[in-house]
């Protein structure tokens, strides 16, 4: 049994948290928390950071003590340098509190790029636990929309750095402007992206701890993660009604089953594609024909695949890529704003021009 | 002229001094002198002294002695002899027998005297042919005189019939009966029937109706009429003392001018079997039905442990009993109060009211006073709905709430486990 834990940072780490938790819990229900116990195959510790402790309260499938509020205002307001300071200060807390939840085999940080507290935290964080131990860290990011403004895509920009910096062994890209096909609203849009990823991580993480007809384990995980530029991305599809597994297996890895906007047979180095589902429905064929055809234009391909008697066929795809075009788009918009940024820092500076007229009249007073 | 005056004197005395002794019982007073033949006998009251054998050549005779018909002496005695027999009381008979002389059958003359004995007394006295077995002795008549009314029970201007009956339940006829119907006060003869006609007699065993008359009565009271009285004398003559009849007591009421004041008193319940806790309607209803107006009608509700009285309007609670006071109540005036009763035990019970009131009838002056009771039938409480809950064992709630208690301590626990 593996002992996973999982981080959620900022508001947009925490709320994935929560519905991974959530999905743990097998139903939807609110009340799923009285009702039922968490069915994690491995000995999962859930902790959500935050600077805003009304993102903290807003989590309901999060146990309390795995909630951890960093007091500063509410929220670092998306300056990630503030969200530097602030994490240094209480790094012997925060690193106190992983400390005491034991050792790991794998963790998992999960982080929106853009926002202030989770995009300067998870870095730091996972410098701290690669200094500390030698589990796998993995960073599972959420770049934002791009219409969300400069200030965001500047964060994305850096957080990117930092975090490949930090000696994080993975970066899993999920993509806010590439998901937001979801619809809806802001809210329900975010509830759609966060369920479609908890439910990937979810299978990822029975995935690495089961007993496979084929197996497909945490080195092999390991292995595929470390290929290509340290990026990668989850593809996922669950048959709704009887359908041939090729067919799921094709969905999984098209732009409908990925987190993150990319040709899998042009970019991806290398994969793992685990297959679930009733033994009947599993034709050894079609999944070999399937995963030929991706190792033709990926090269190595770890698959597995997990029996379930009745269920109906579901794919989970781990991709690494080589190259990530949608990636250079977002580098080159985010090139831009931190040019409009700045000019507007010196414009604000050459406002503060206007003040020096004021002091000339310092120390004056009007006569009449 | 001294002389003859003095003469005369002394002839008067001895007169008067004969009349005295004539009176006196000790005198001794020849009966009869004269014949009876052999079998006949001479009856003297009662007594009968029968002729059994004459012997002419022995110049003596033999005599039985008889008293109402059983033989107390017999004696055998010559001519020129007596024999003394017992008689009534003290007194005593001389017989004498003074001849017997021969004939078809033989003959005796004797002579009888009396000693010591009233001549009044003597009722009979004669031969009696065949003796004794042909005698005939008085006895005791004895009068029954019943007197009836119709009625005891009257209003003054009513009348009462009077009927007196008289039979005679003694062993000899009654003679010479005289019946006196005395004055009744108080009341009038308003008819009279039959009424006592003279002398009259009565045979043993006969009953005859002496008198039937109305009396009408004129005076509130009780009386007791005056008994019918009768003298009378037995077959032999001899007087007995009056008889009486009964005296039948007779009540007399003021009659029409009374006036009463009637009220009834009736408590309905619209149900009589009701589970614990539920409520019951009564209906208190007054009523006066006689012709005079009631004061100070009290209705006290006795409400039985186990039924809660829940107040109505008009019945007050004074120091715990429900109580309903009218101050005056018309004739022919009707009234209504309703309760309510909750069934608080198990149990059957029954509700009681103890009533009274006043009224004046128009002739006594002190007000009349009337109290009753009525009781209700029987109120049956089942028990209440959710009673049986009660009754069950300690666990019946205990695993419930247990459960309860886990799943509540459960929410609770996660409830806090997620409460940030
Ligand atoms: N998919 C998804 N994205 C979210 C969610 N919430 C916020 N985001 C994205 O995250 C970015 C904002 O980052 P947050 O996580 O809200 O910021 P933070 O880390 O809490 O930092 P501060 O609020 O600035 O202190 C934006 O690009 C949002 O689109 C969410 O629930 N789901
Ligand atoms: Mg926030």
């Amino acid at each position: 049994m593996l002992n996973i834990l999982i981080v959620g940072n900022g508001q947009c780490g925490n709320r994935i948290l929560d519905a991974i938790n959530r999905e743990a819990f097998g139903k939807k229900s609110r009340f799923a928390k009285y009702l039922s116990q968490q069915k994690y195959k491995s000995n999962v510790q859930t902790i959500a950071i935050n600077t805003a402790v009304n993102d903290l309260k807003e989590m309901s499938f999060t146990k309390a003590k795995d909630r951890i509020h960093i007091p500063h205002l509410h929220g670092v307001g998306a300056n990630r340098n503030v969200g530097k300071h602030v994490f240094d200060d209480n790094k012997t807390h925060i690193m106190r509190q992983i400390e005491e939840r034991g050792n790991f085999d794998v963790c998992f940080v999960i982080t929106s790029a853009s926002g202030g507290t989770g995009s300067s935290f998870t870095p730091m964080l996972v410098k701290e636990l690669k200094a500390k131990h030698d589990y796998p860290v993995y960073v599972v990011v959420v770049l934002p929309f791009r219409e969300e403004g400069t200030l965001y895509l500047q964060n994305a920009a850096f957080c990117l750095r930092d975090i490949r910096e930090s000696g994080a062994d993975g970066i899993i890209l999920a993509d806010n402007q590439f998901l937001k096909q979801m619809g809806g609203n802001m809210e329900s849009a975010y509830n759609g992206i966060n369920d479609m990823i908890a439910k990937r991580i979810l299978f990822l993480l029975d995935a690495l701890d089961s007993e496979m007809m084929m197996v497909t384990d945490l080195g092999d995980f390991k292995t595929v993660m470390s290929g290509g530029a340290g990026l990668a991305t989850i593809g996922f599809y669950e048959a709704t009604e009887e359908m041939p597994v090729r067919s799921v297996i094709q969905k999984a890895l098209s732009p409908s089953g990925l987190l993150f906007s990319t040709d899998v047979y042009e970019e991806a180095s290398r994969a793992m594609v685990i297959i679930r589902g009733d033994r009947e429905r599993l034709s050894i064929d079609e999944i070999s024909t399937e995963v030929e055809k991706l190792s033709s234009a990926v090269g190595h391909v770890f698959k597995g695949i997990i029996v379930r008697d009745g269920e109906l066929p579901q794919v989970l795809a781990v991709l690494t890529l080589e190259t990530a075009s949608e990636l250079e788009n977002l580098y080159a918009i985010a090139v831009d704003a931190i040019k409009y940024e700045r000019d507007k820092k010196e414009r604000v500076a050459n406002v503060k021009e206007v003040d020096r007229a004021f002091s000339q009249i310092d120390g004056m007073d009007p006569s009449y | 002229m001294v002389r003859t005056t003095r003469s005369f004197v002394i002839s008067l005395c001895i007169v008067f001094f004969c009349l005295i002794m004539a009176g006196n019982a000790s005198a001794a007073v020849e009966l009869y002198n004269g014949t009876v033949t052999t079998g006949d006998g001479y009856q003297i009251n009662n007594f009968v002294i029968d002729v059994t054998d004459a012997f002419p050549s022995a110049e003596s005779a033999s005599f039985y002695v008889y008293n109402n018909g059983n033989e107390v002496a017999d004696f055998l005695i010559n001519e020129g002899d007596s024999y003394e027999l017992d008689f009534e009381d003290d007194s005593t008979i001389e017989v004498y027998l003074v001849s017997v002389s021969s004939g078809t059958l033989p003959v005796v003359r004797i002579s009888l005297v009396l000693n010591n004995y009233p001549l009044g007394d003597v009722y009979e006295s004669g031969v009696i042919d065949g003796g004794h077995k042909y005698a005939v002795y008085s006895g005791t008549p004895e009068l029954k005189i019943t007197k009836a009314v119709d009625i005891s029970d009257v209003s003054v201007g009513d009348l009462i019939r009077v009927t007196v009956t008289a039979e005679n339940v003694g062993d000899d006829k009654a003679t010479g009966v005289i019946f006196q119907e005395p004055q009744q006060a108080k009341f009038l003869l308003y008819e009279s029937f039959v009424s006592p006609t003279g002398q009259t007699s009565l045979e043993i065993g006969e009953s005859k109706t002496i008198a039937v008359y109305q009396l009408k009565a004129t005076e509130a009271g009780t009386y007791t009429l005056s008994p019918t009285t009768a003298t009378f004398s037995n077959s032999a003559g001899l007087n007995f003392p009056q008889a009486s009849s009964n005296s039948p007591v007779v009540t007399v009421g003021a009659g029409e001018n009374l006036v009463n004041a009637n009220i009834e008193f009736t408590t309905t319940l619209d149900k009589y079997t009701v589970s614990r806790n539920e409520n019951i309607q009564g209906t208190i209803k007054i009523k006066n039905t006689g012709d005079a107006p009631a004061t100070g009608v009290t209705v006290d509700i006795q409400v039985p442990e186990g039924l809660d009285f829940k107040g109505s309007s008009g019945i007050e609670s004074i120091s715990g009993v429900p109580k309903i006071y009218l101050e005056s109540f018309g004739v022919q005036q009707e009234k209504e109060y309703s309760f309510t009763l909750k069934a608080a035990e198990v149990g059957t019970y029954t509700l009681s009211t103890e009533n009274s009131y006043l009224y004046s009838d128009g002739v006594n002056t002190q007000l009349q006073e009337v109290s009753s009771d009525f009781v209700t039938n029987s109120i049956y409480v089942t028990k209440g709905k959710y009673d049986s809950l009660l009754e069950q064992p300690i666990y019946v709630y205990a695993i419930p709430l247990l459960i309860i208690g886990a799943i509540a301590g459960w929410i609770y626990y996660r409830h806090k486990q997620y409460k940030f």
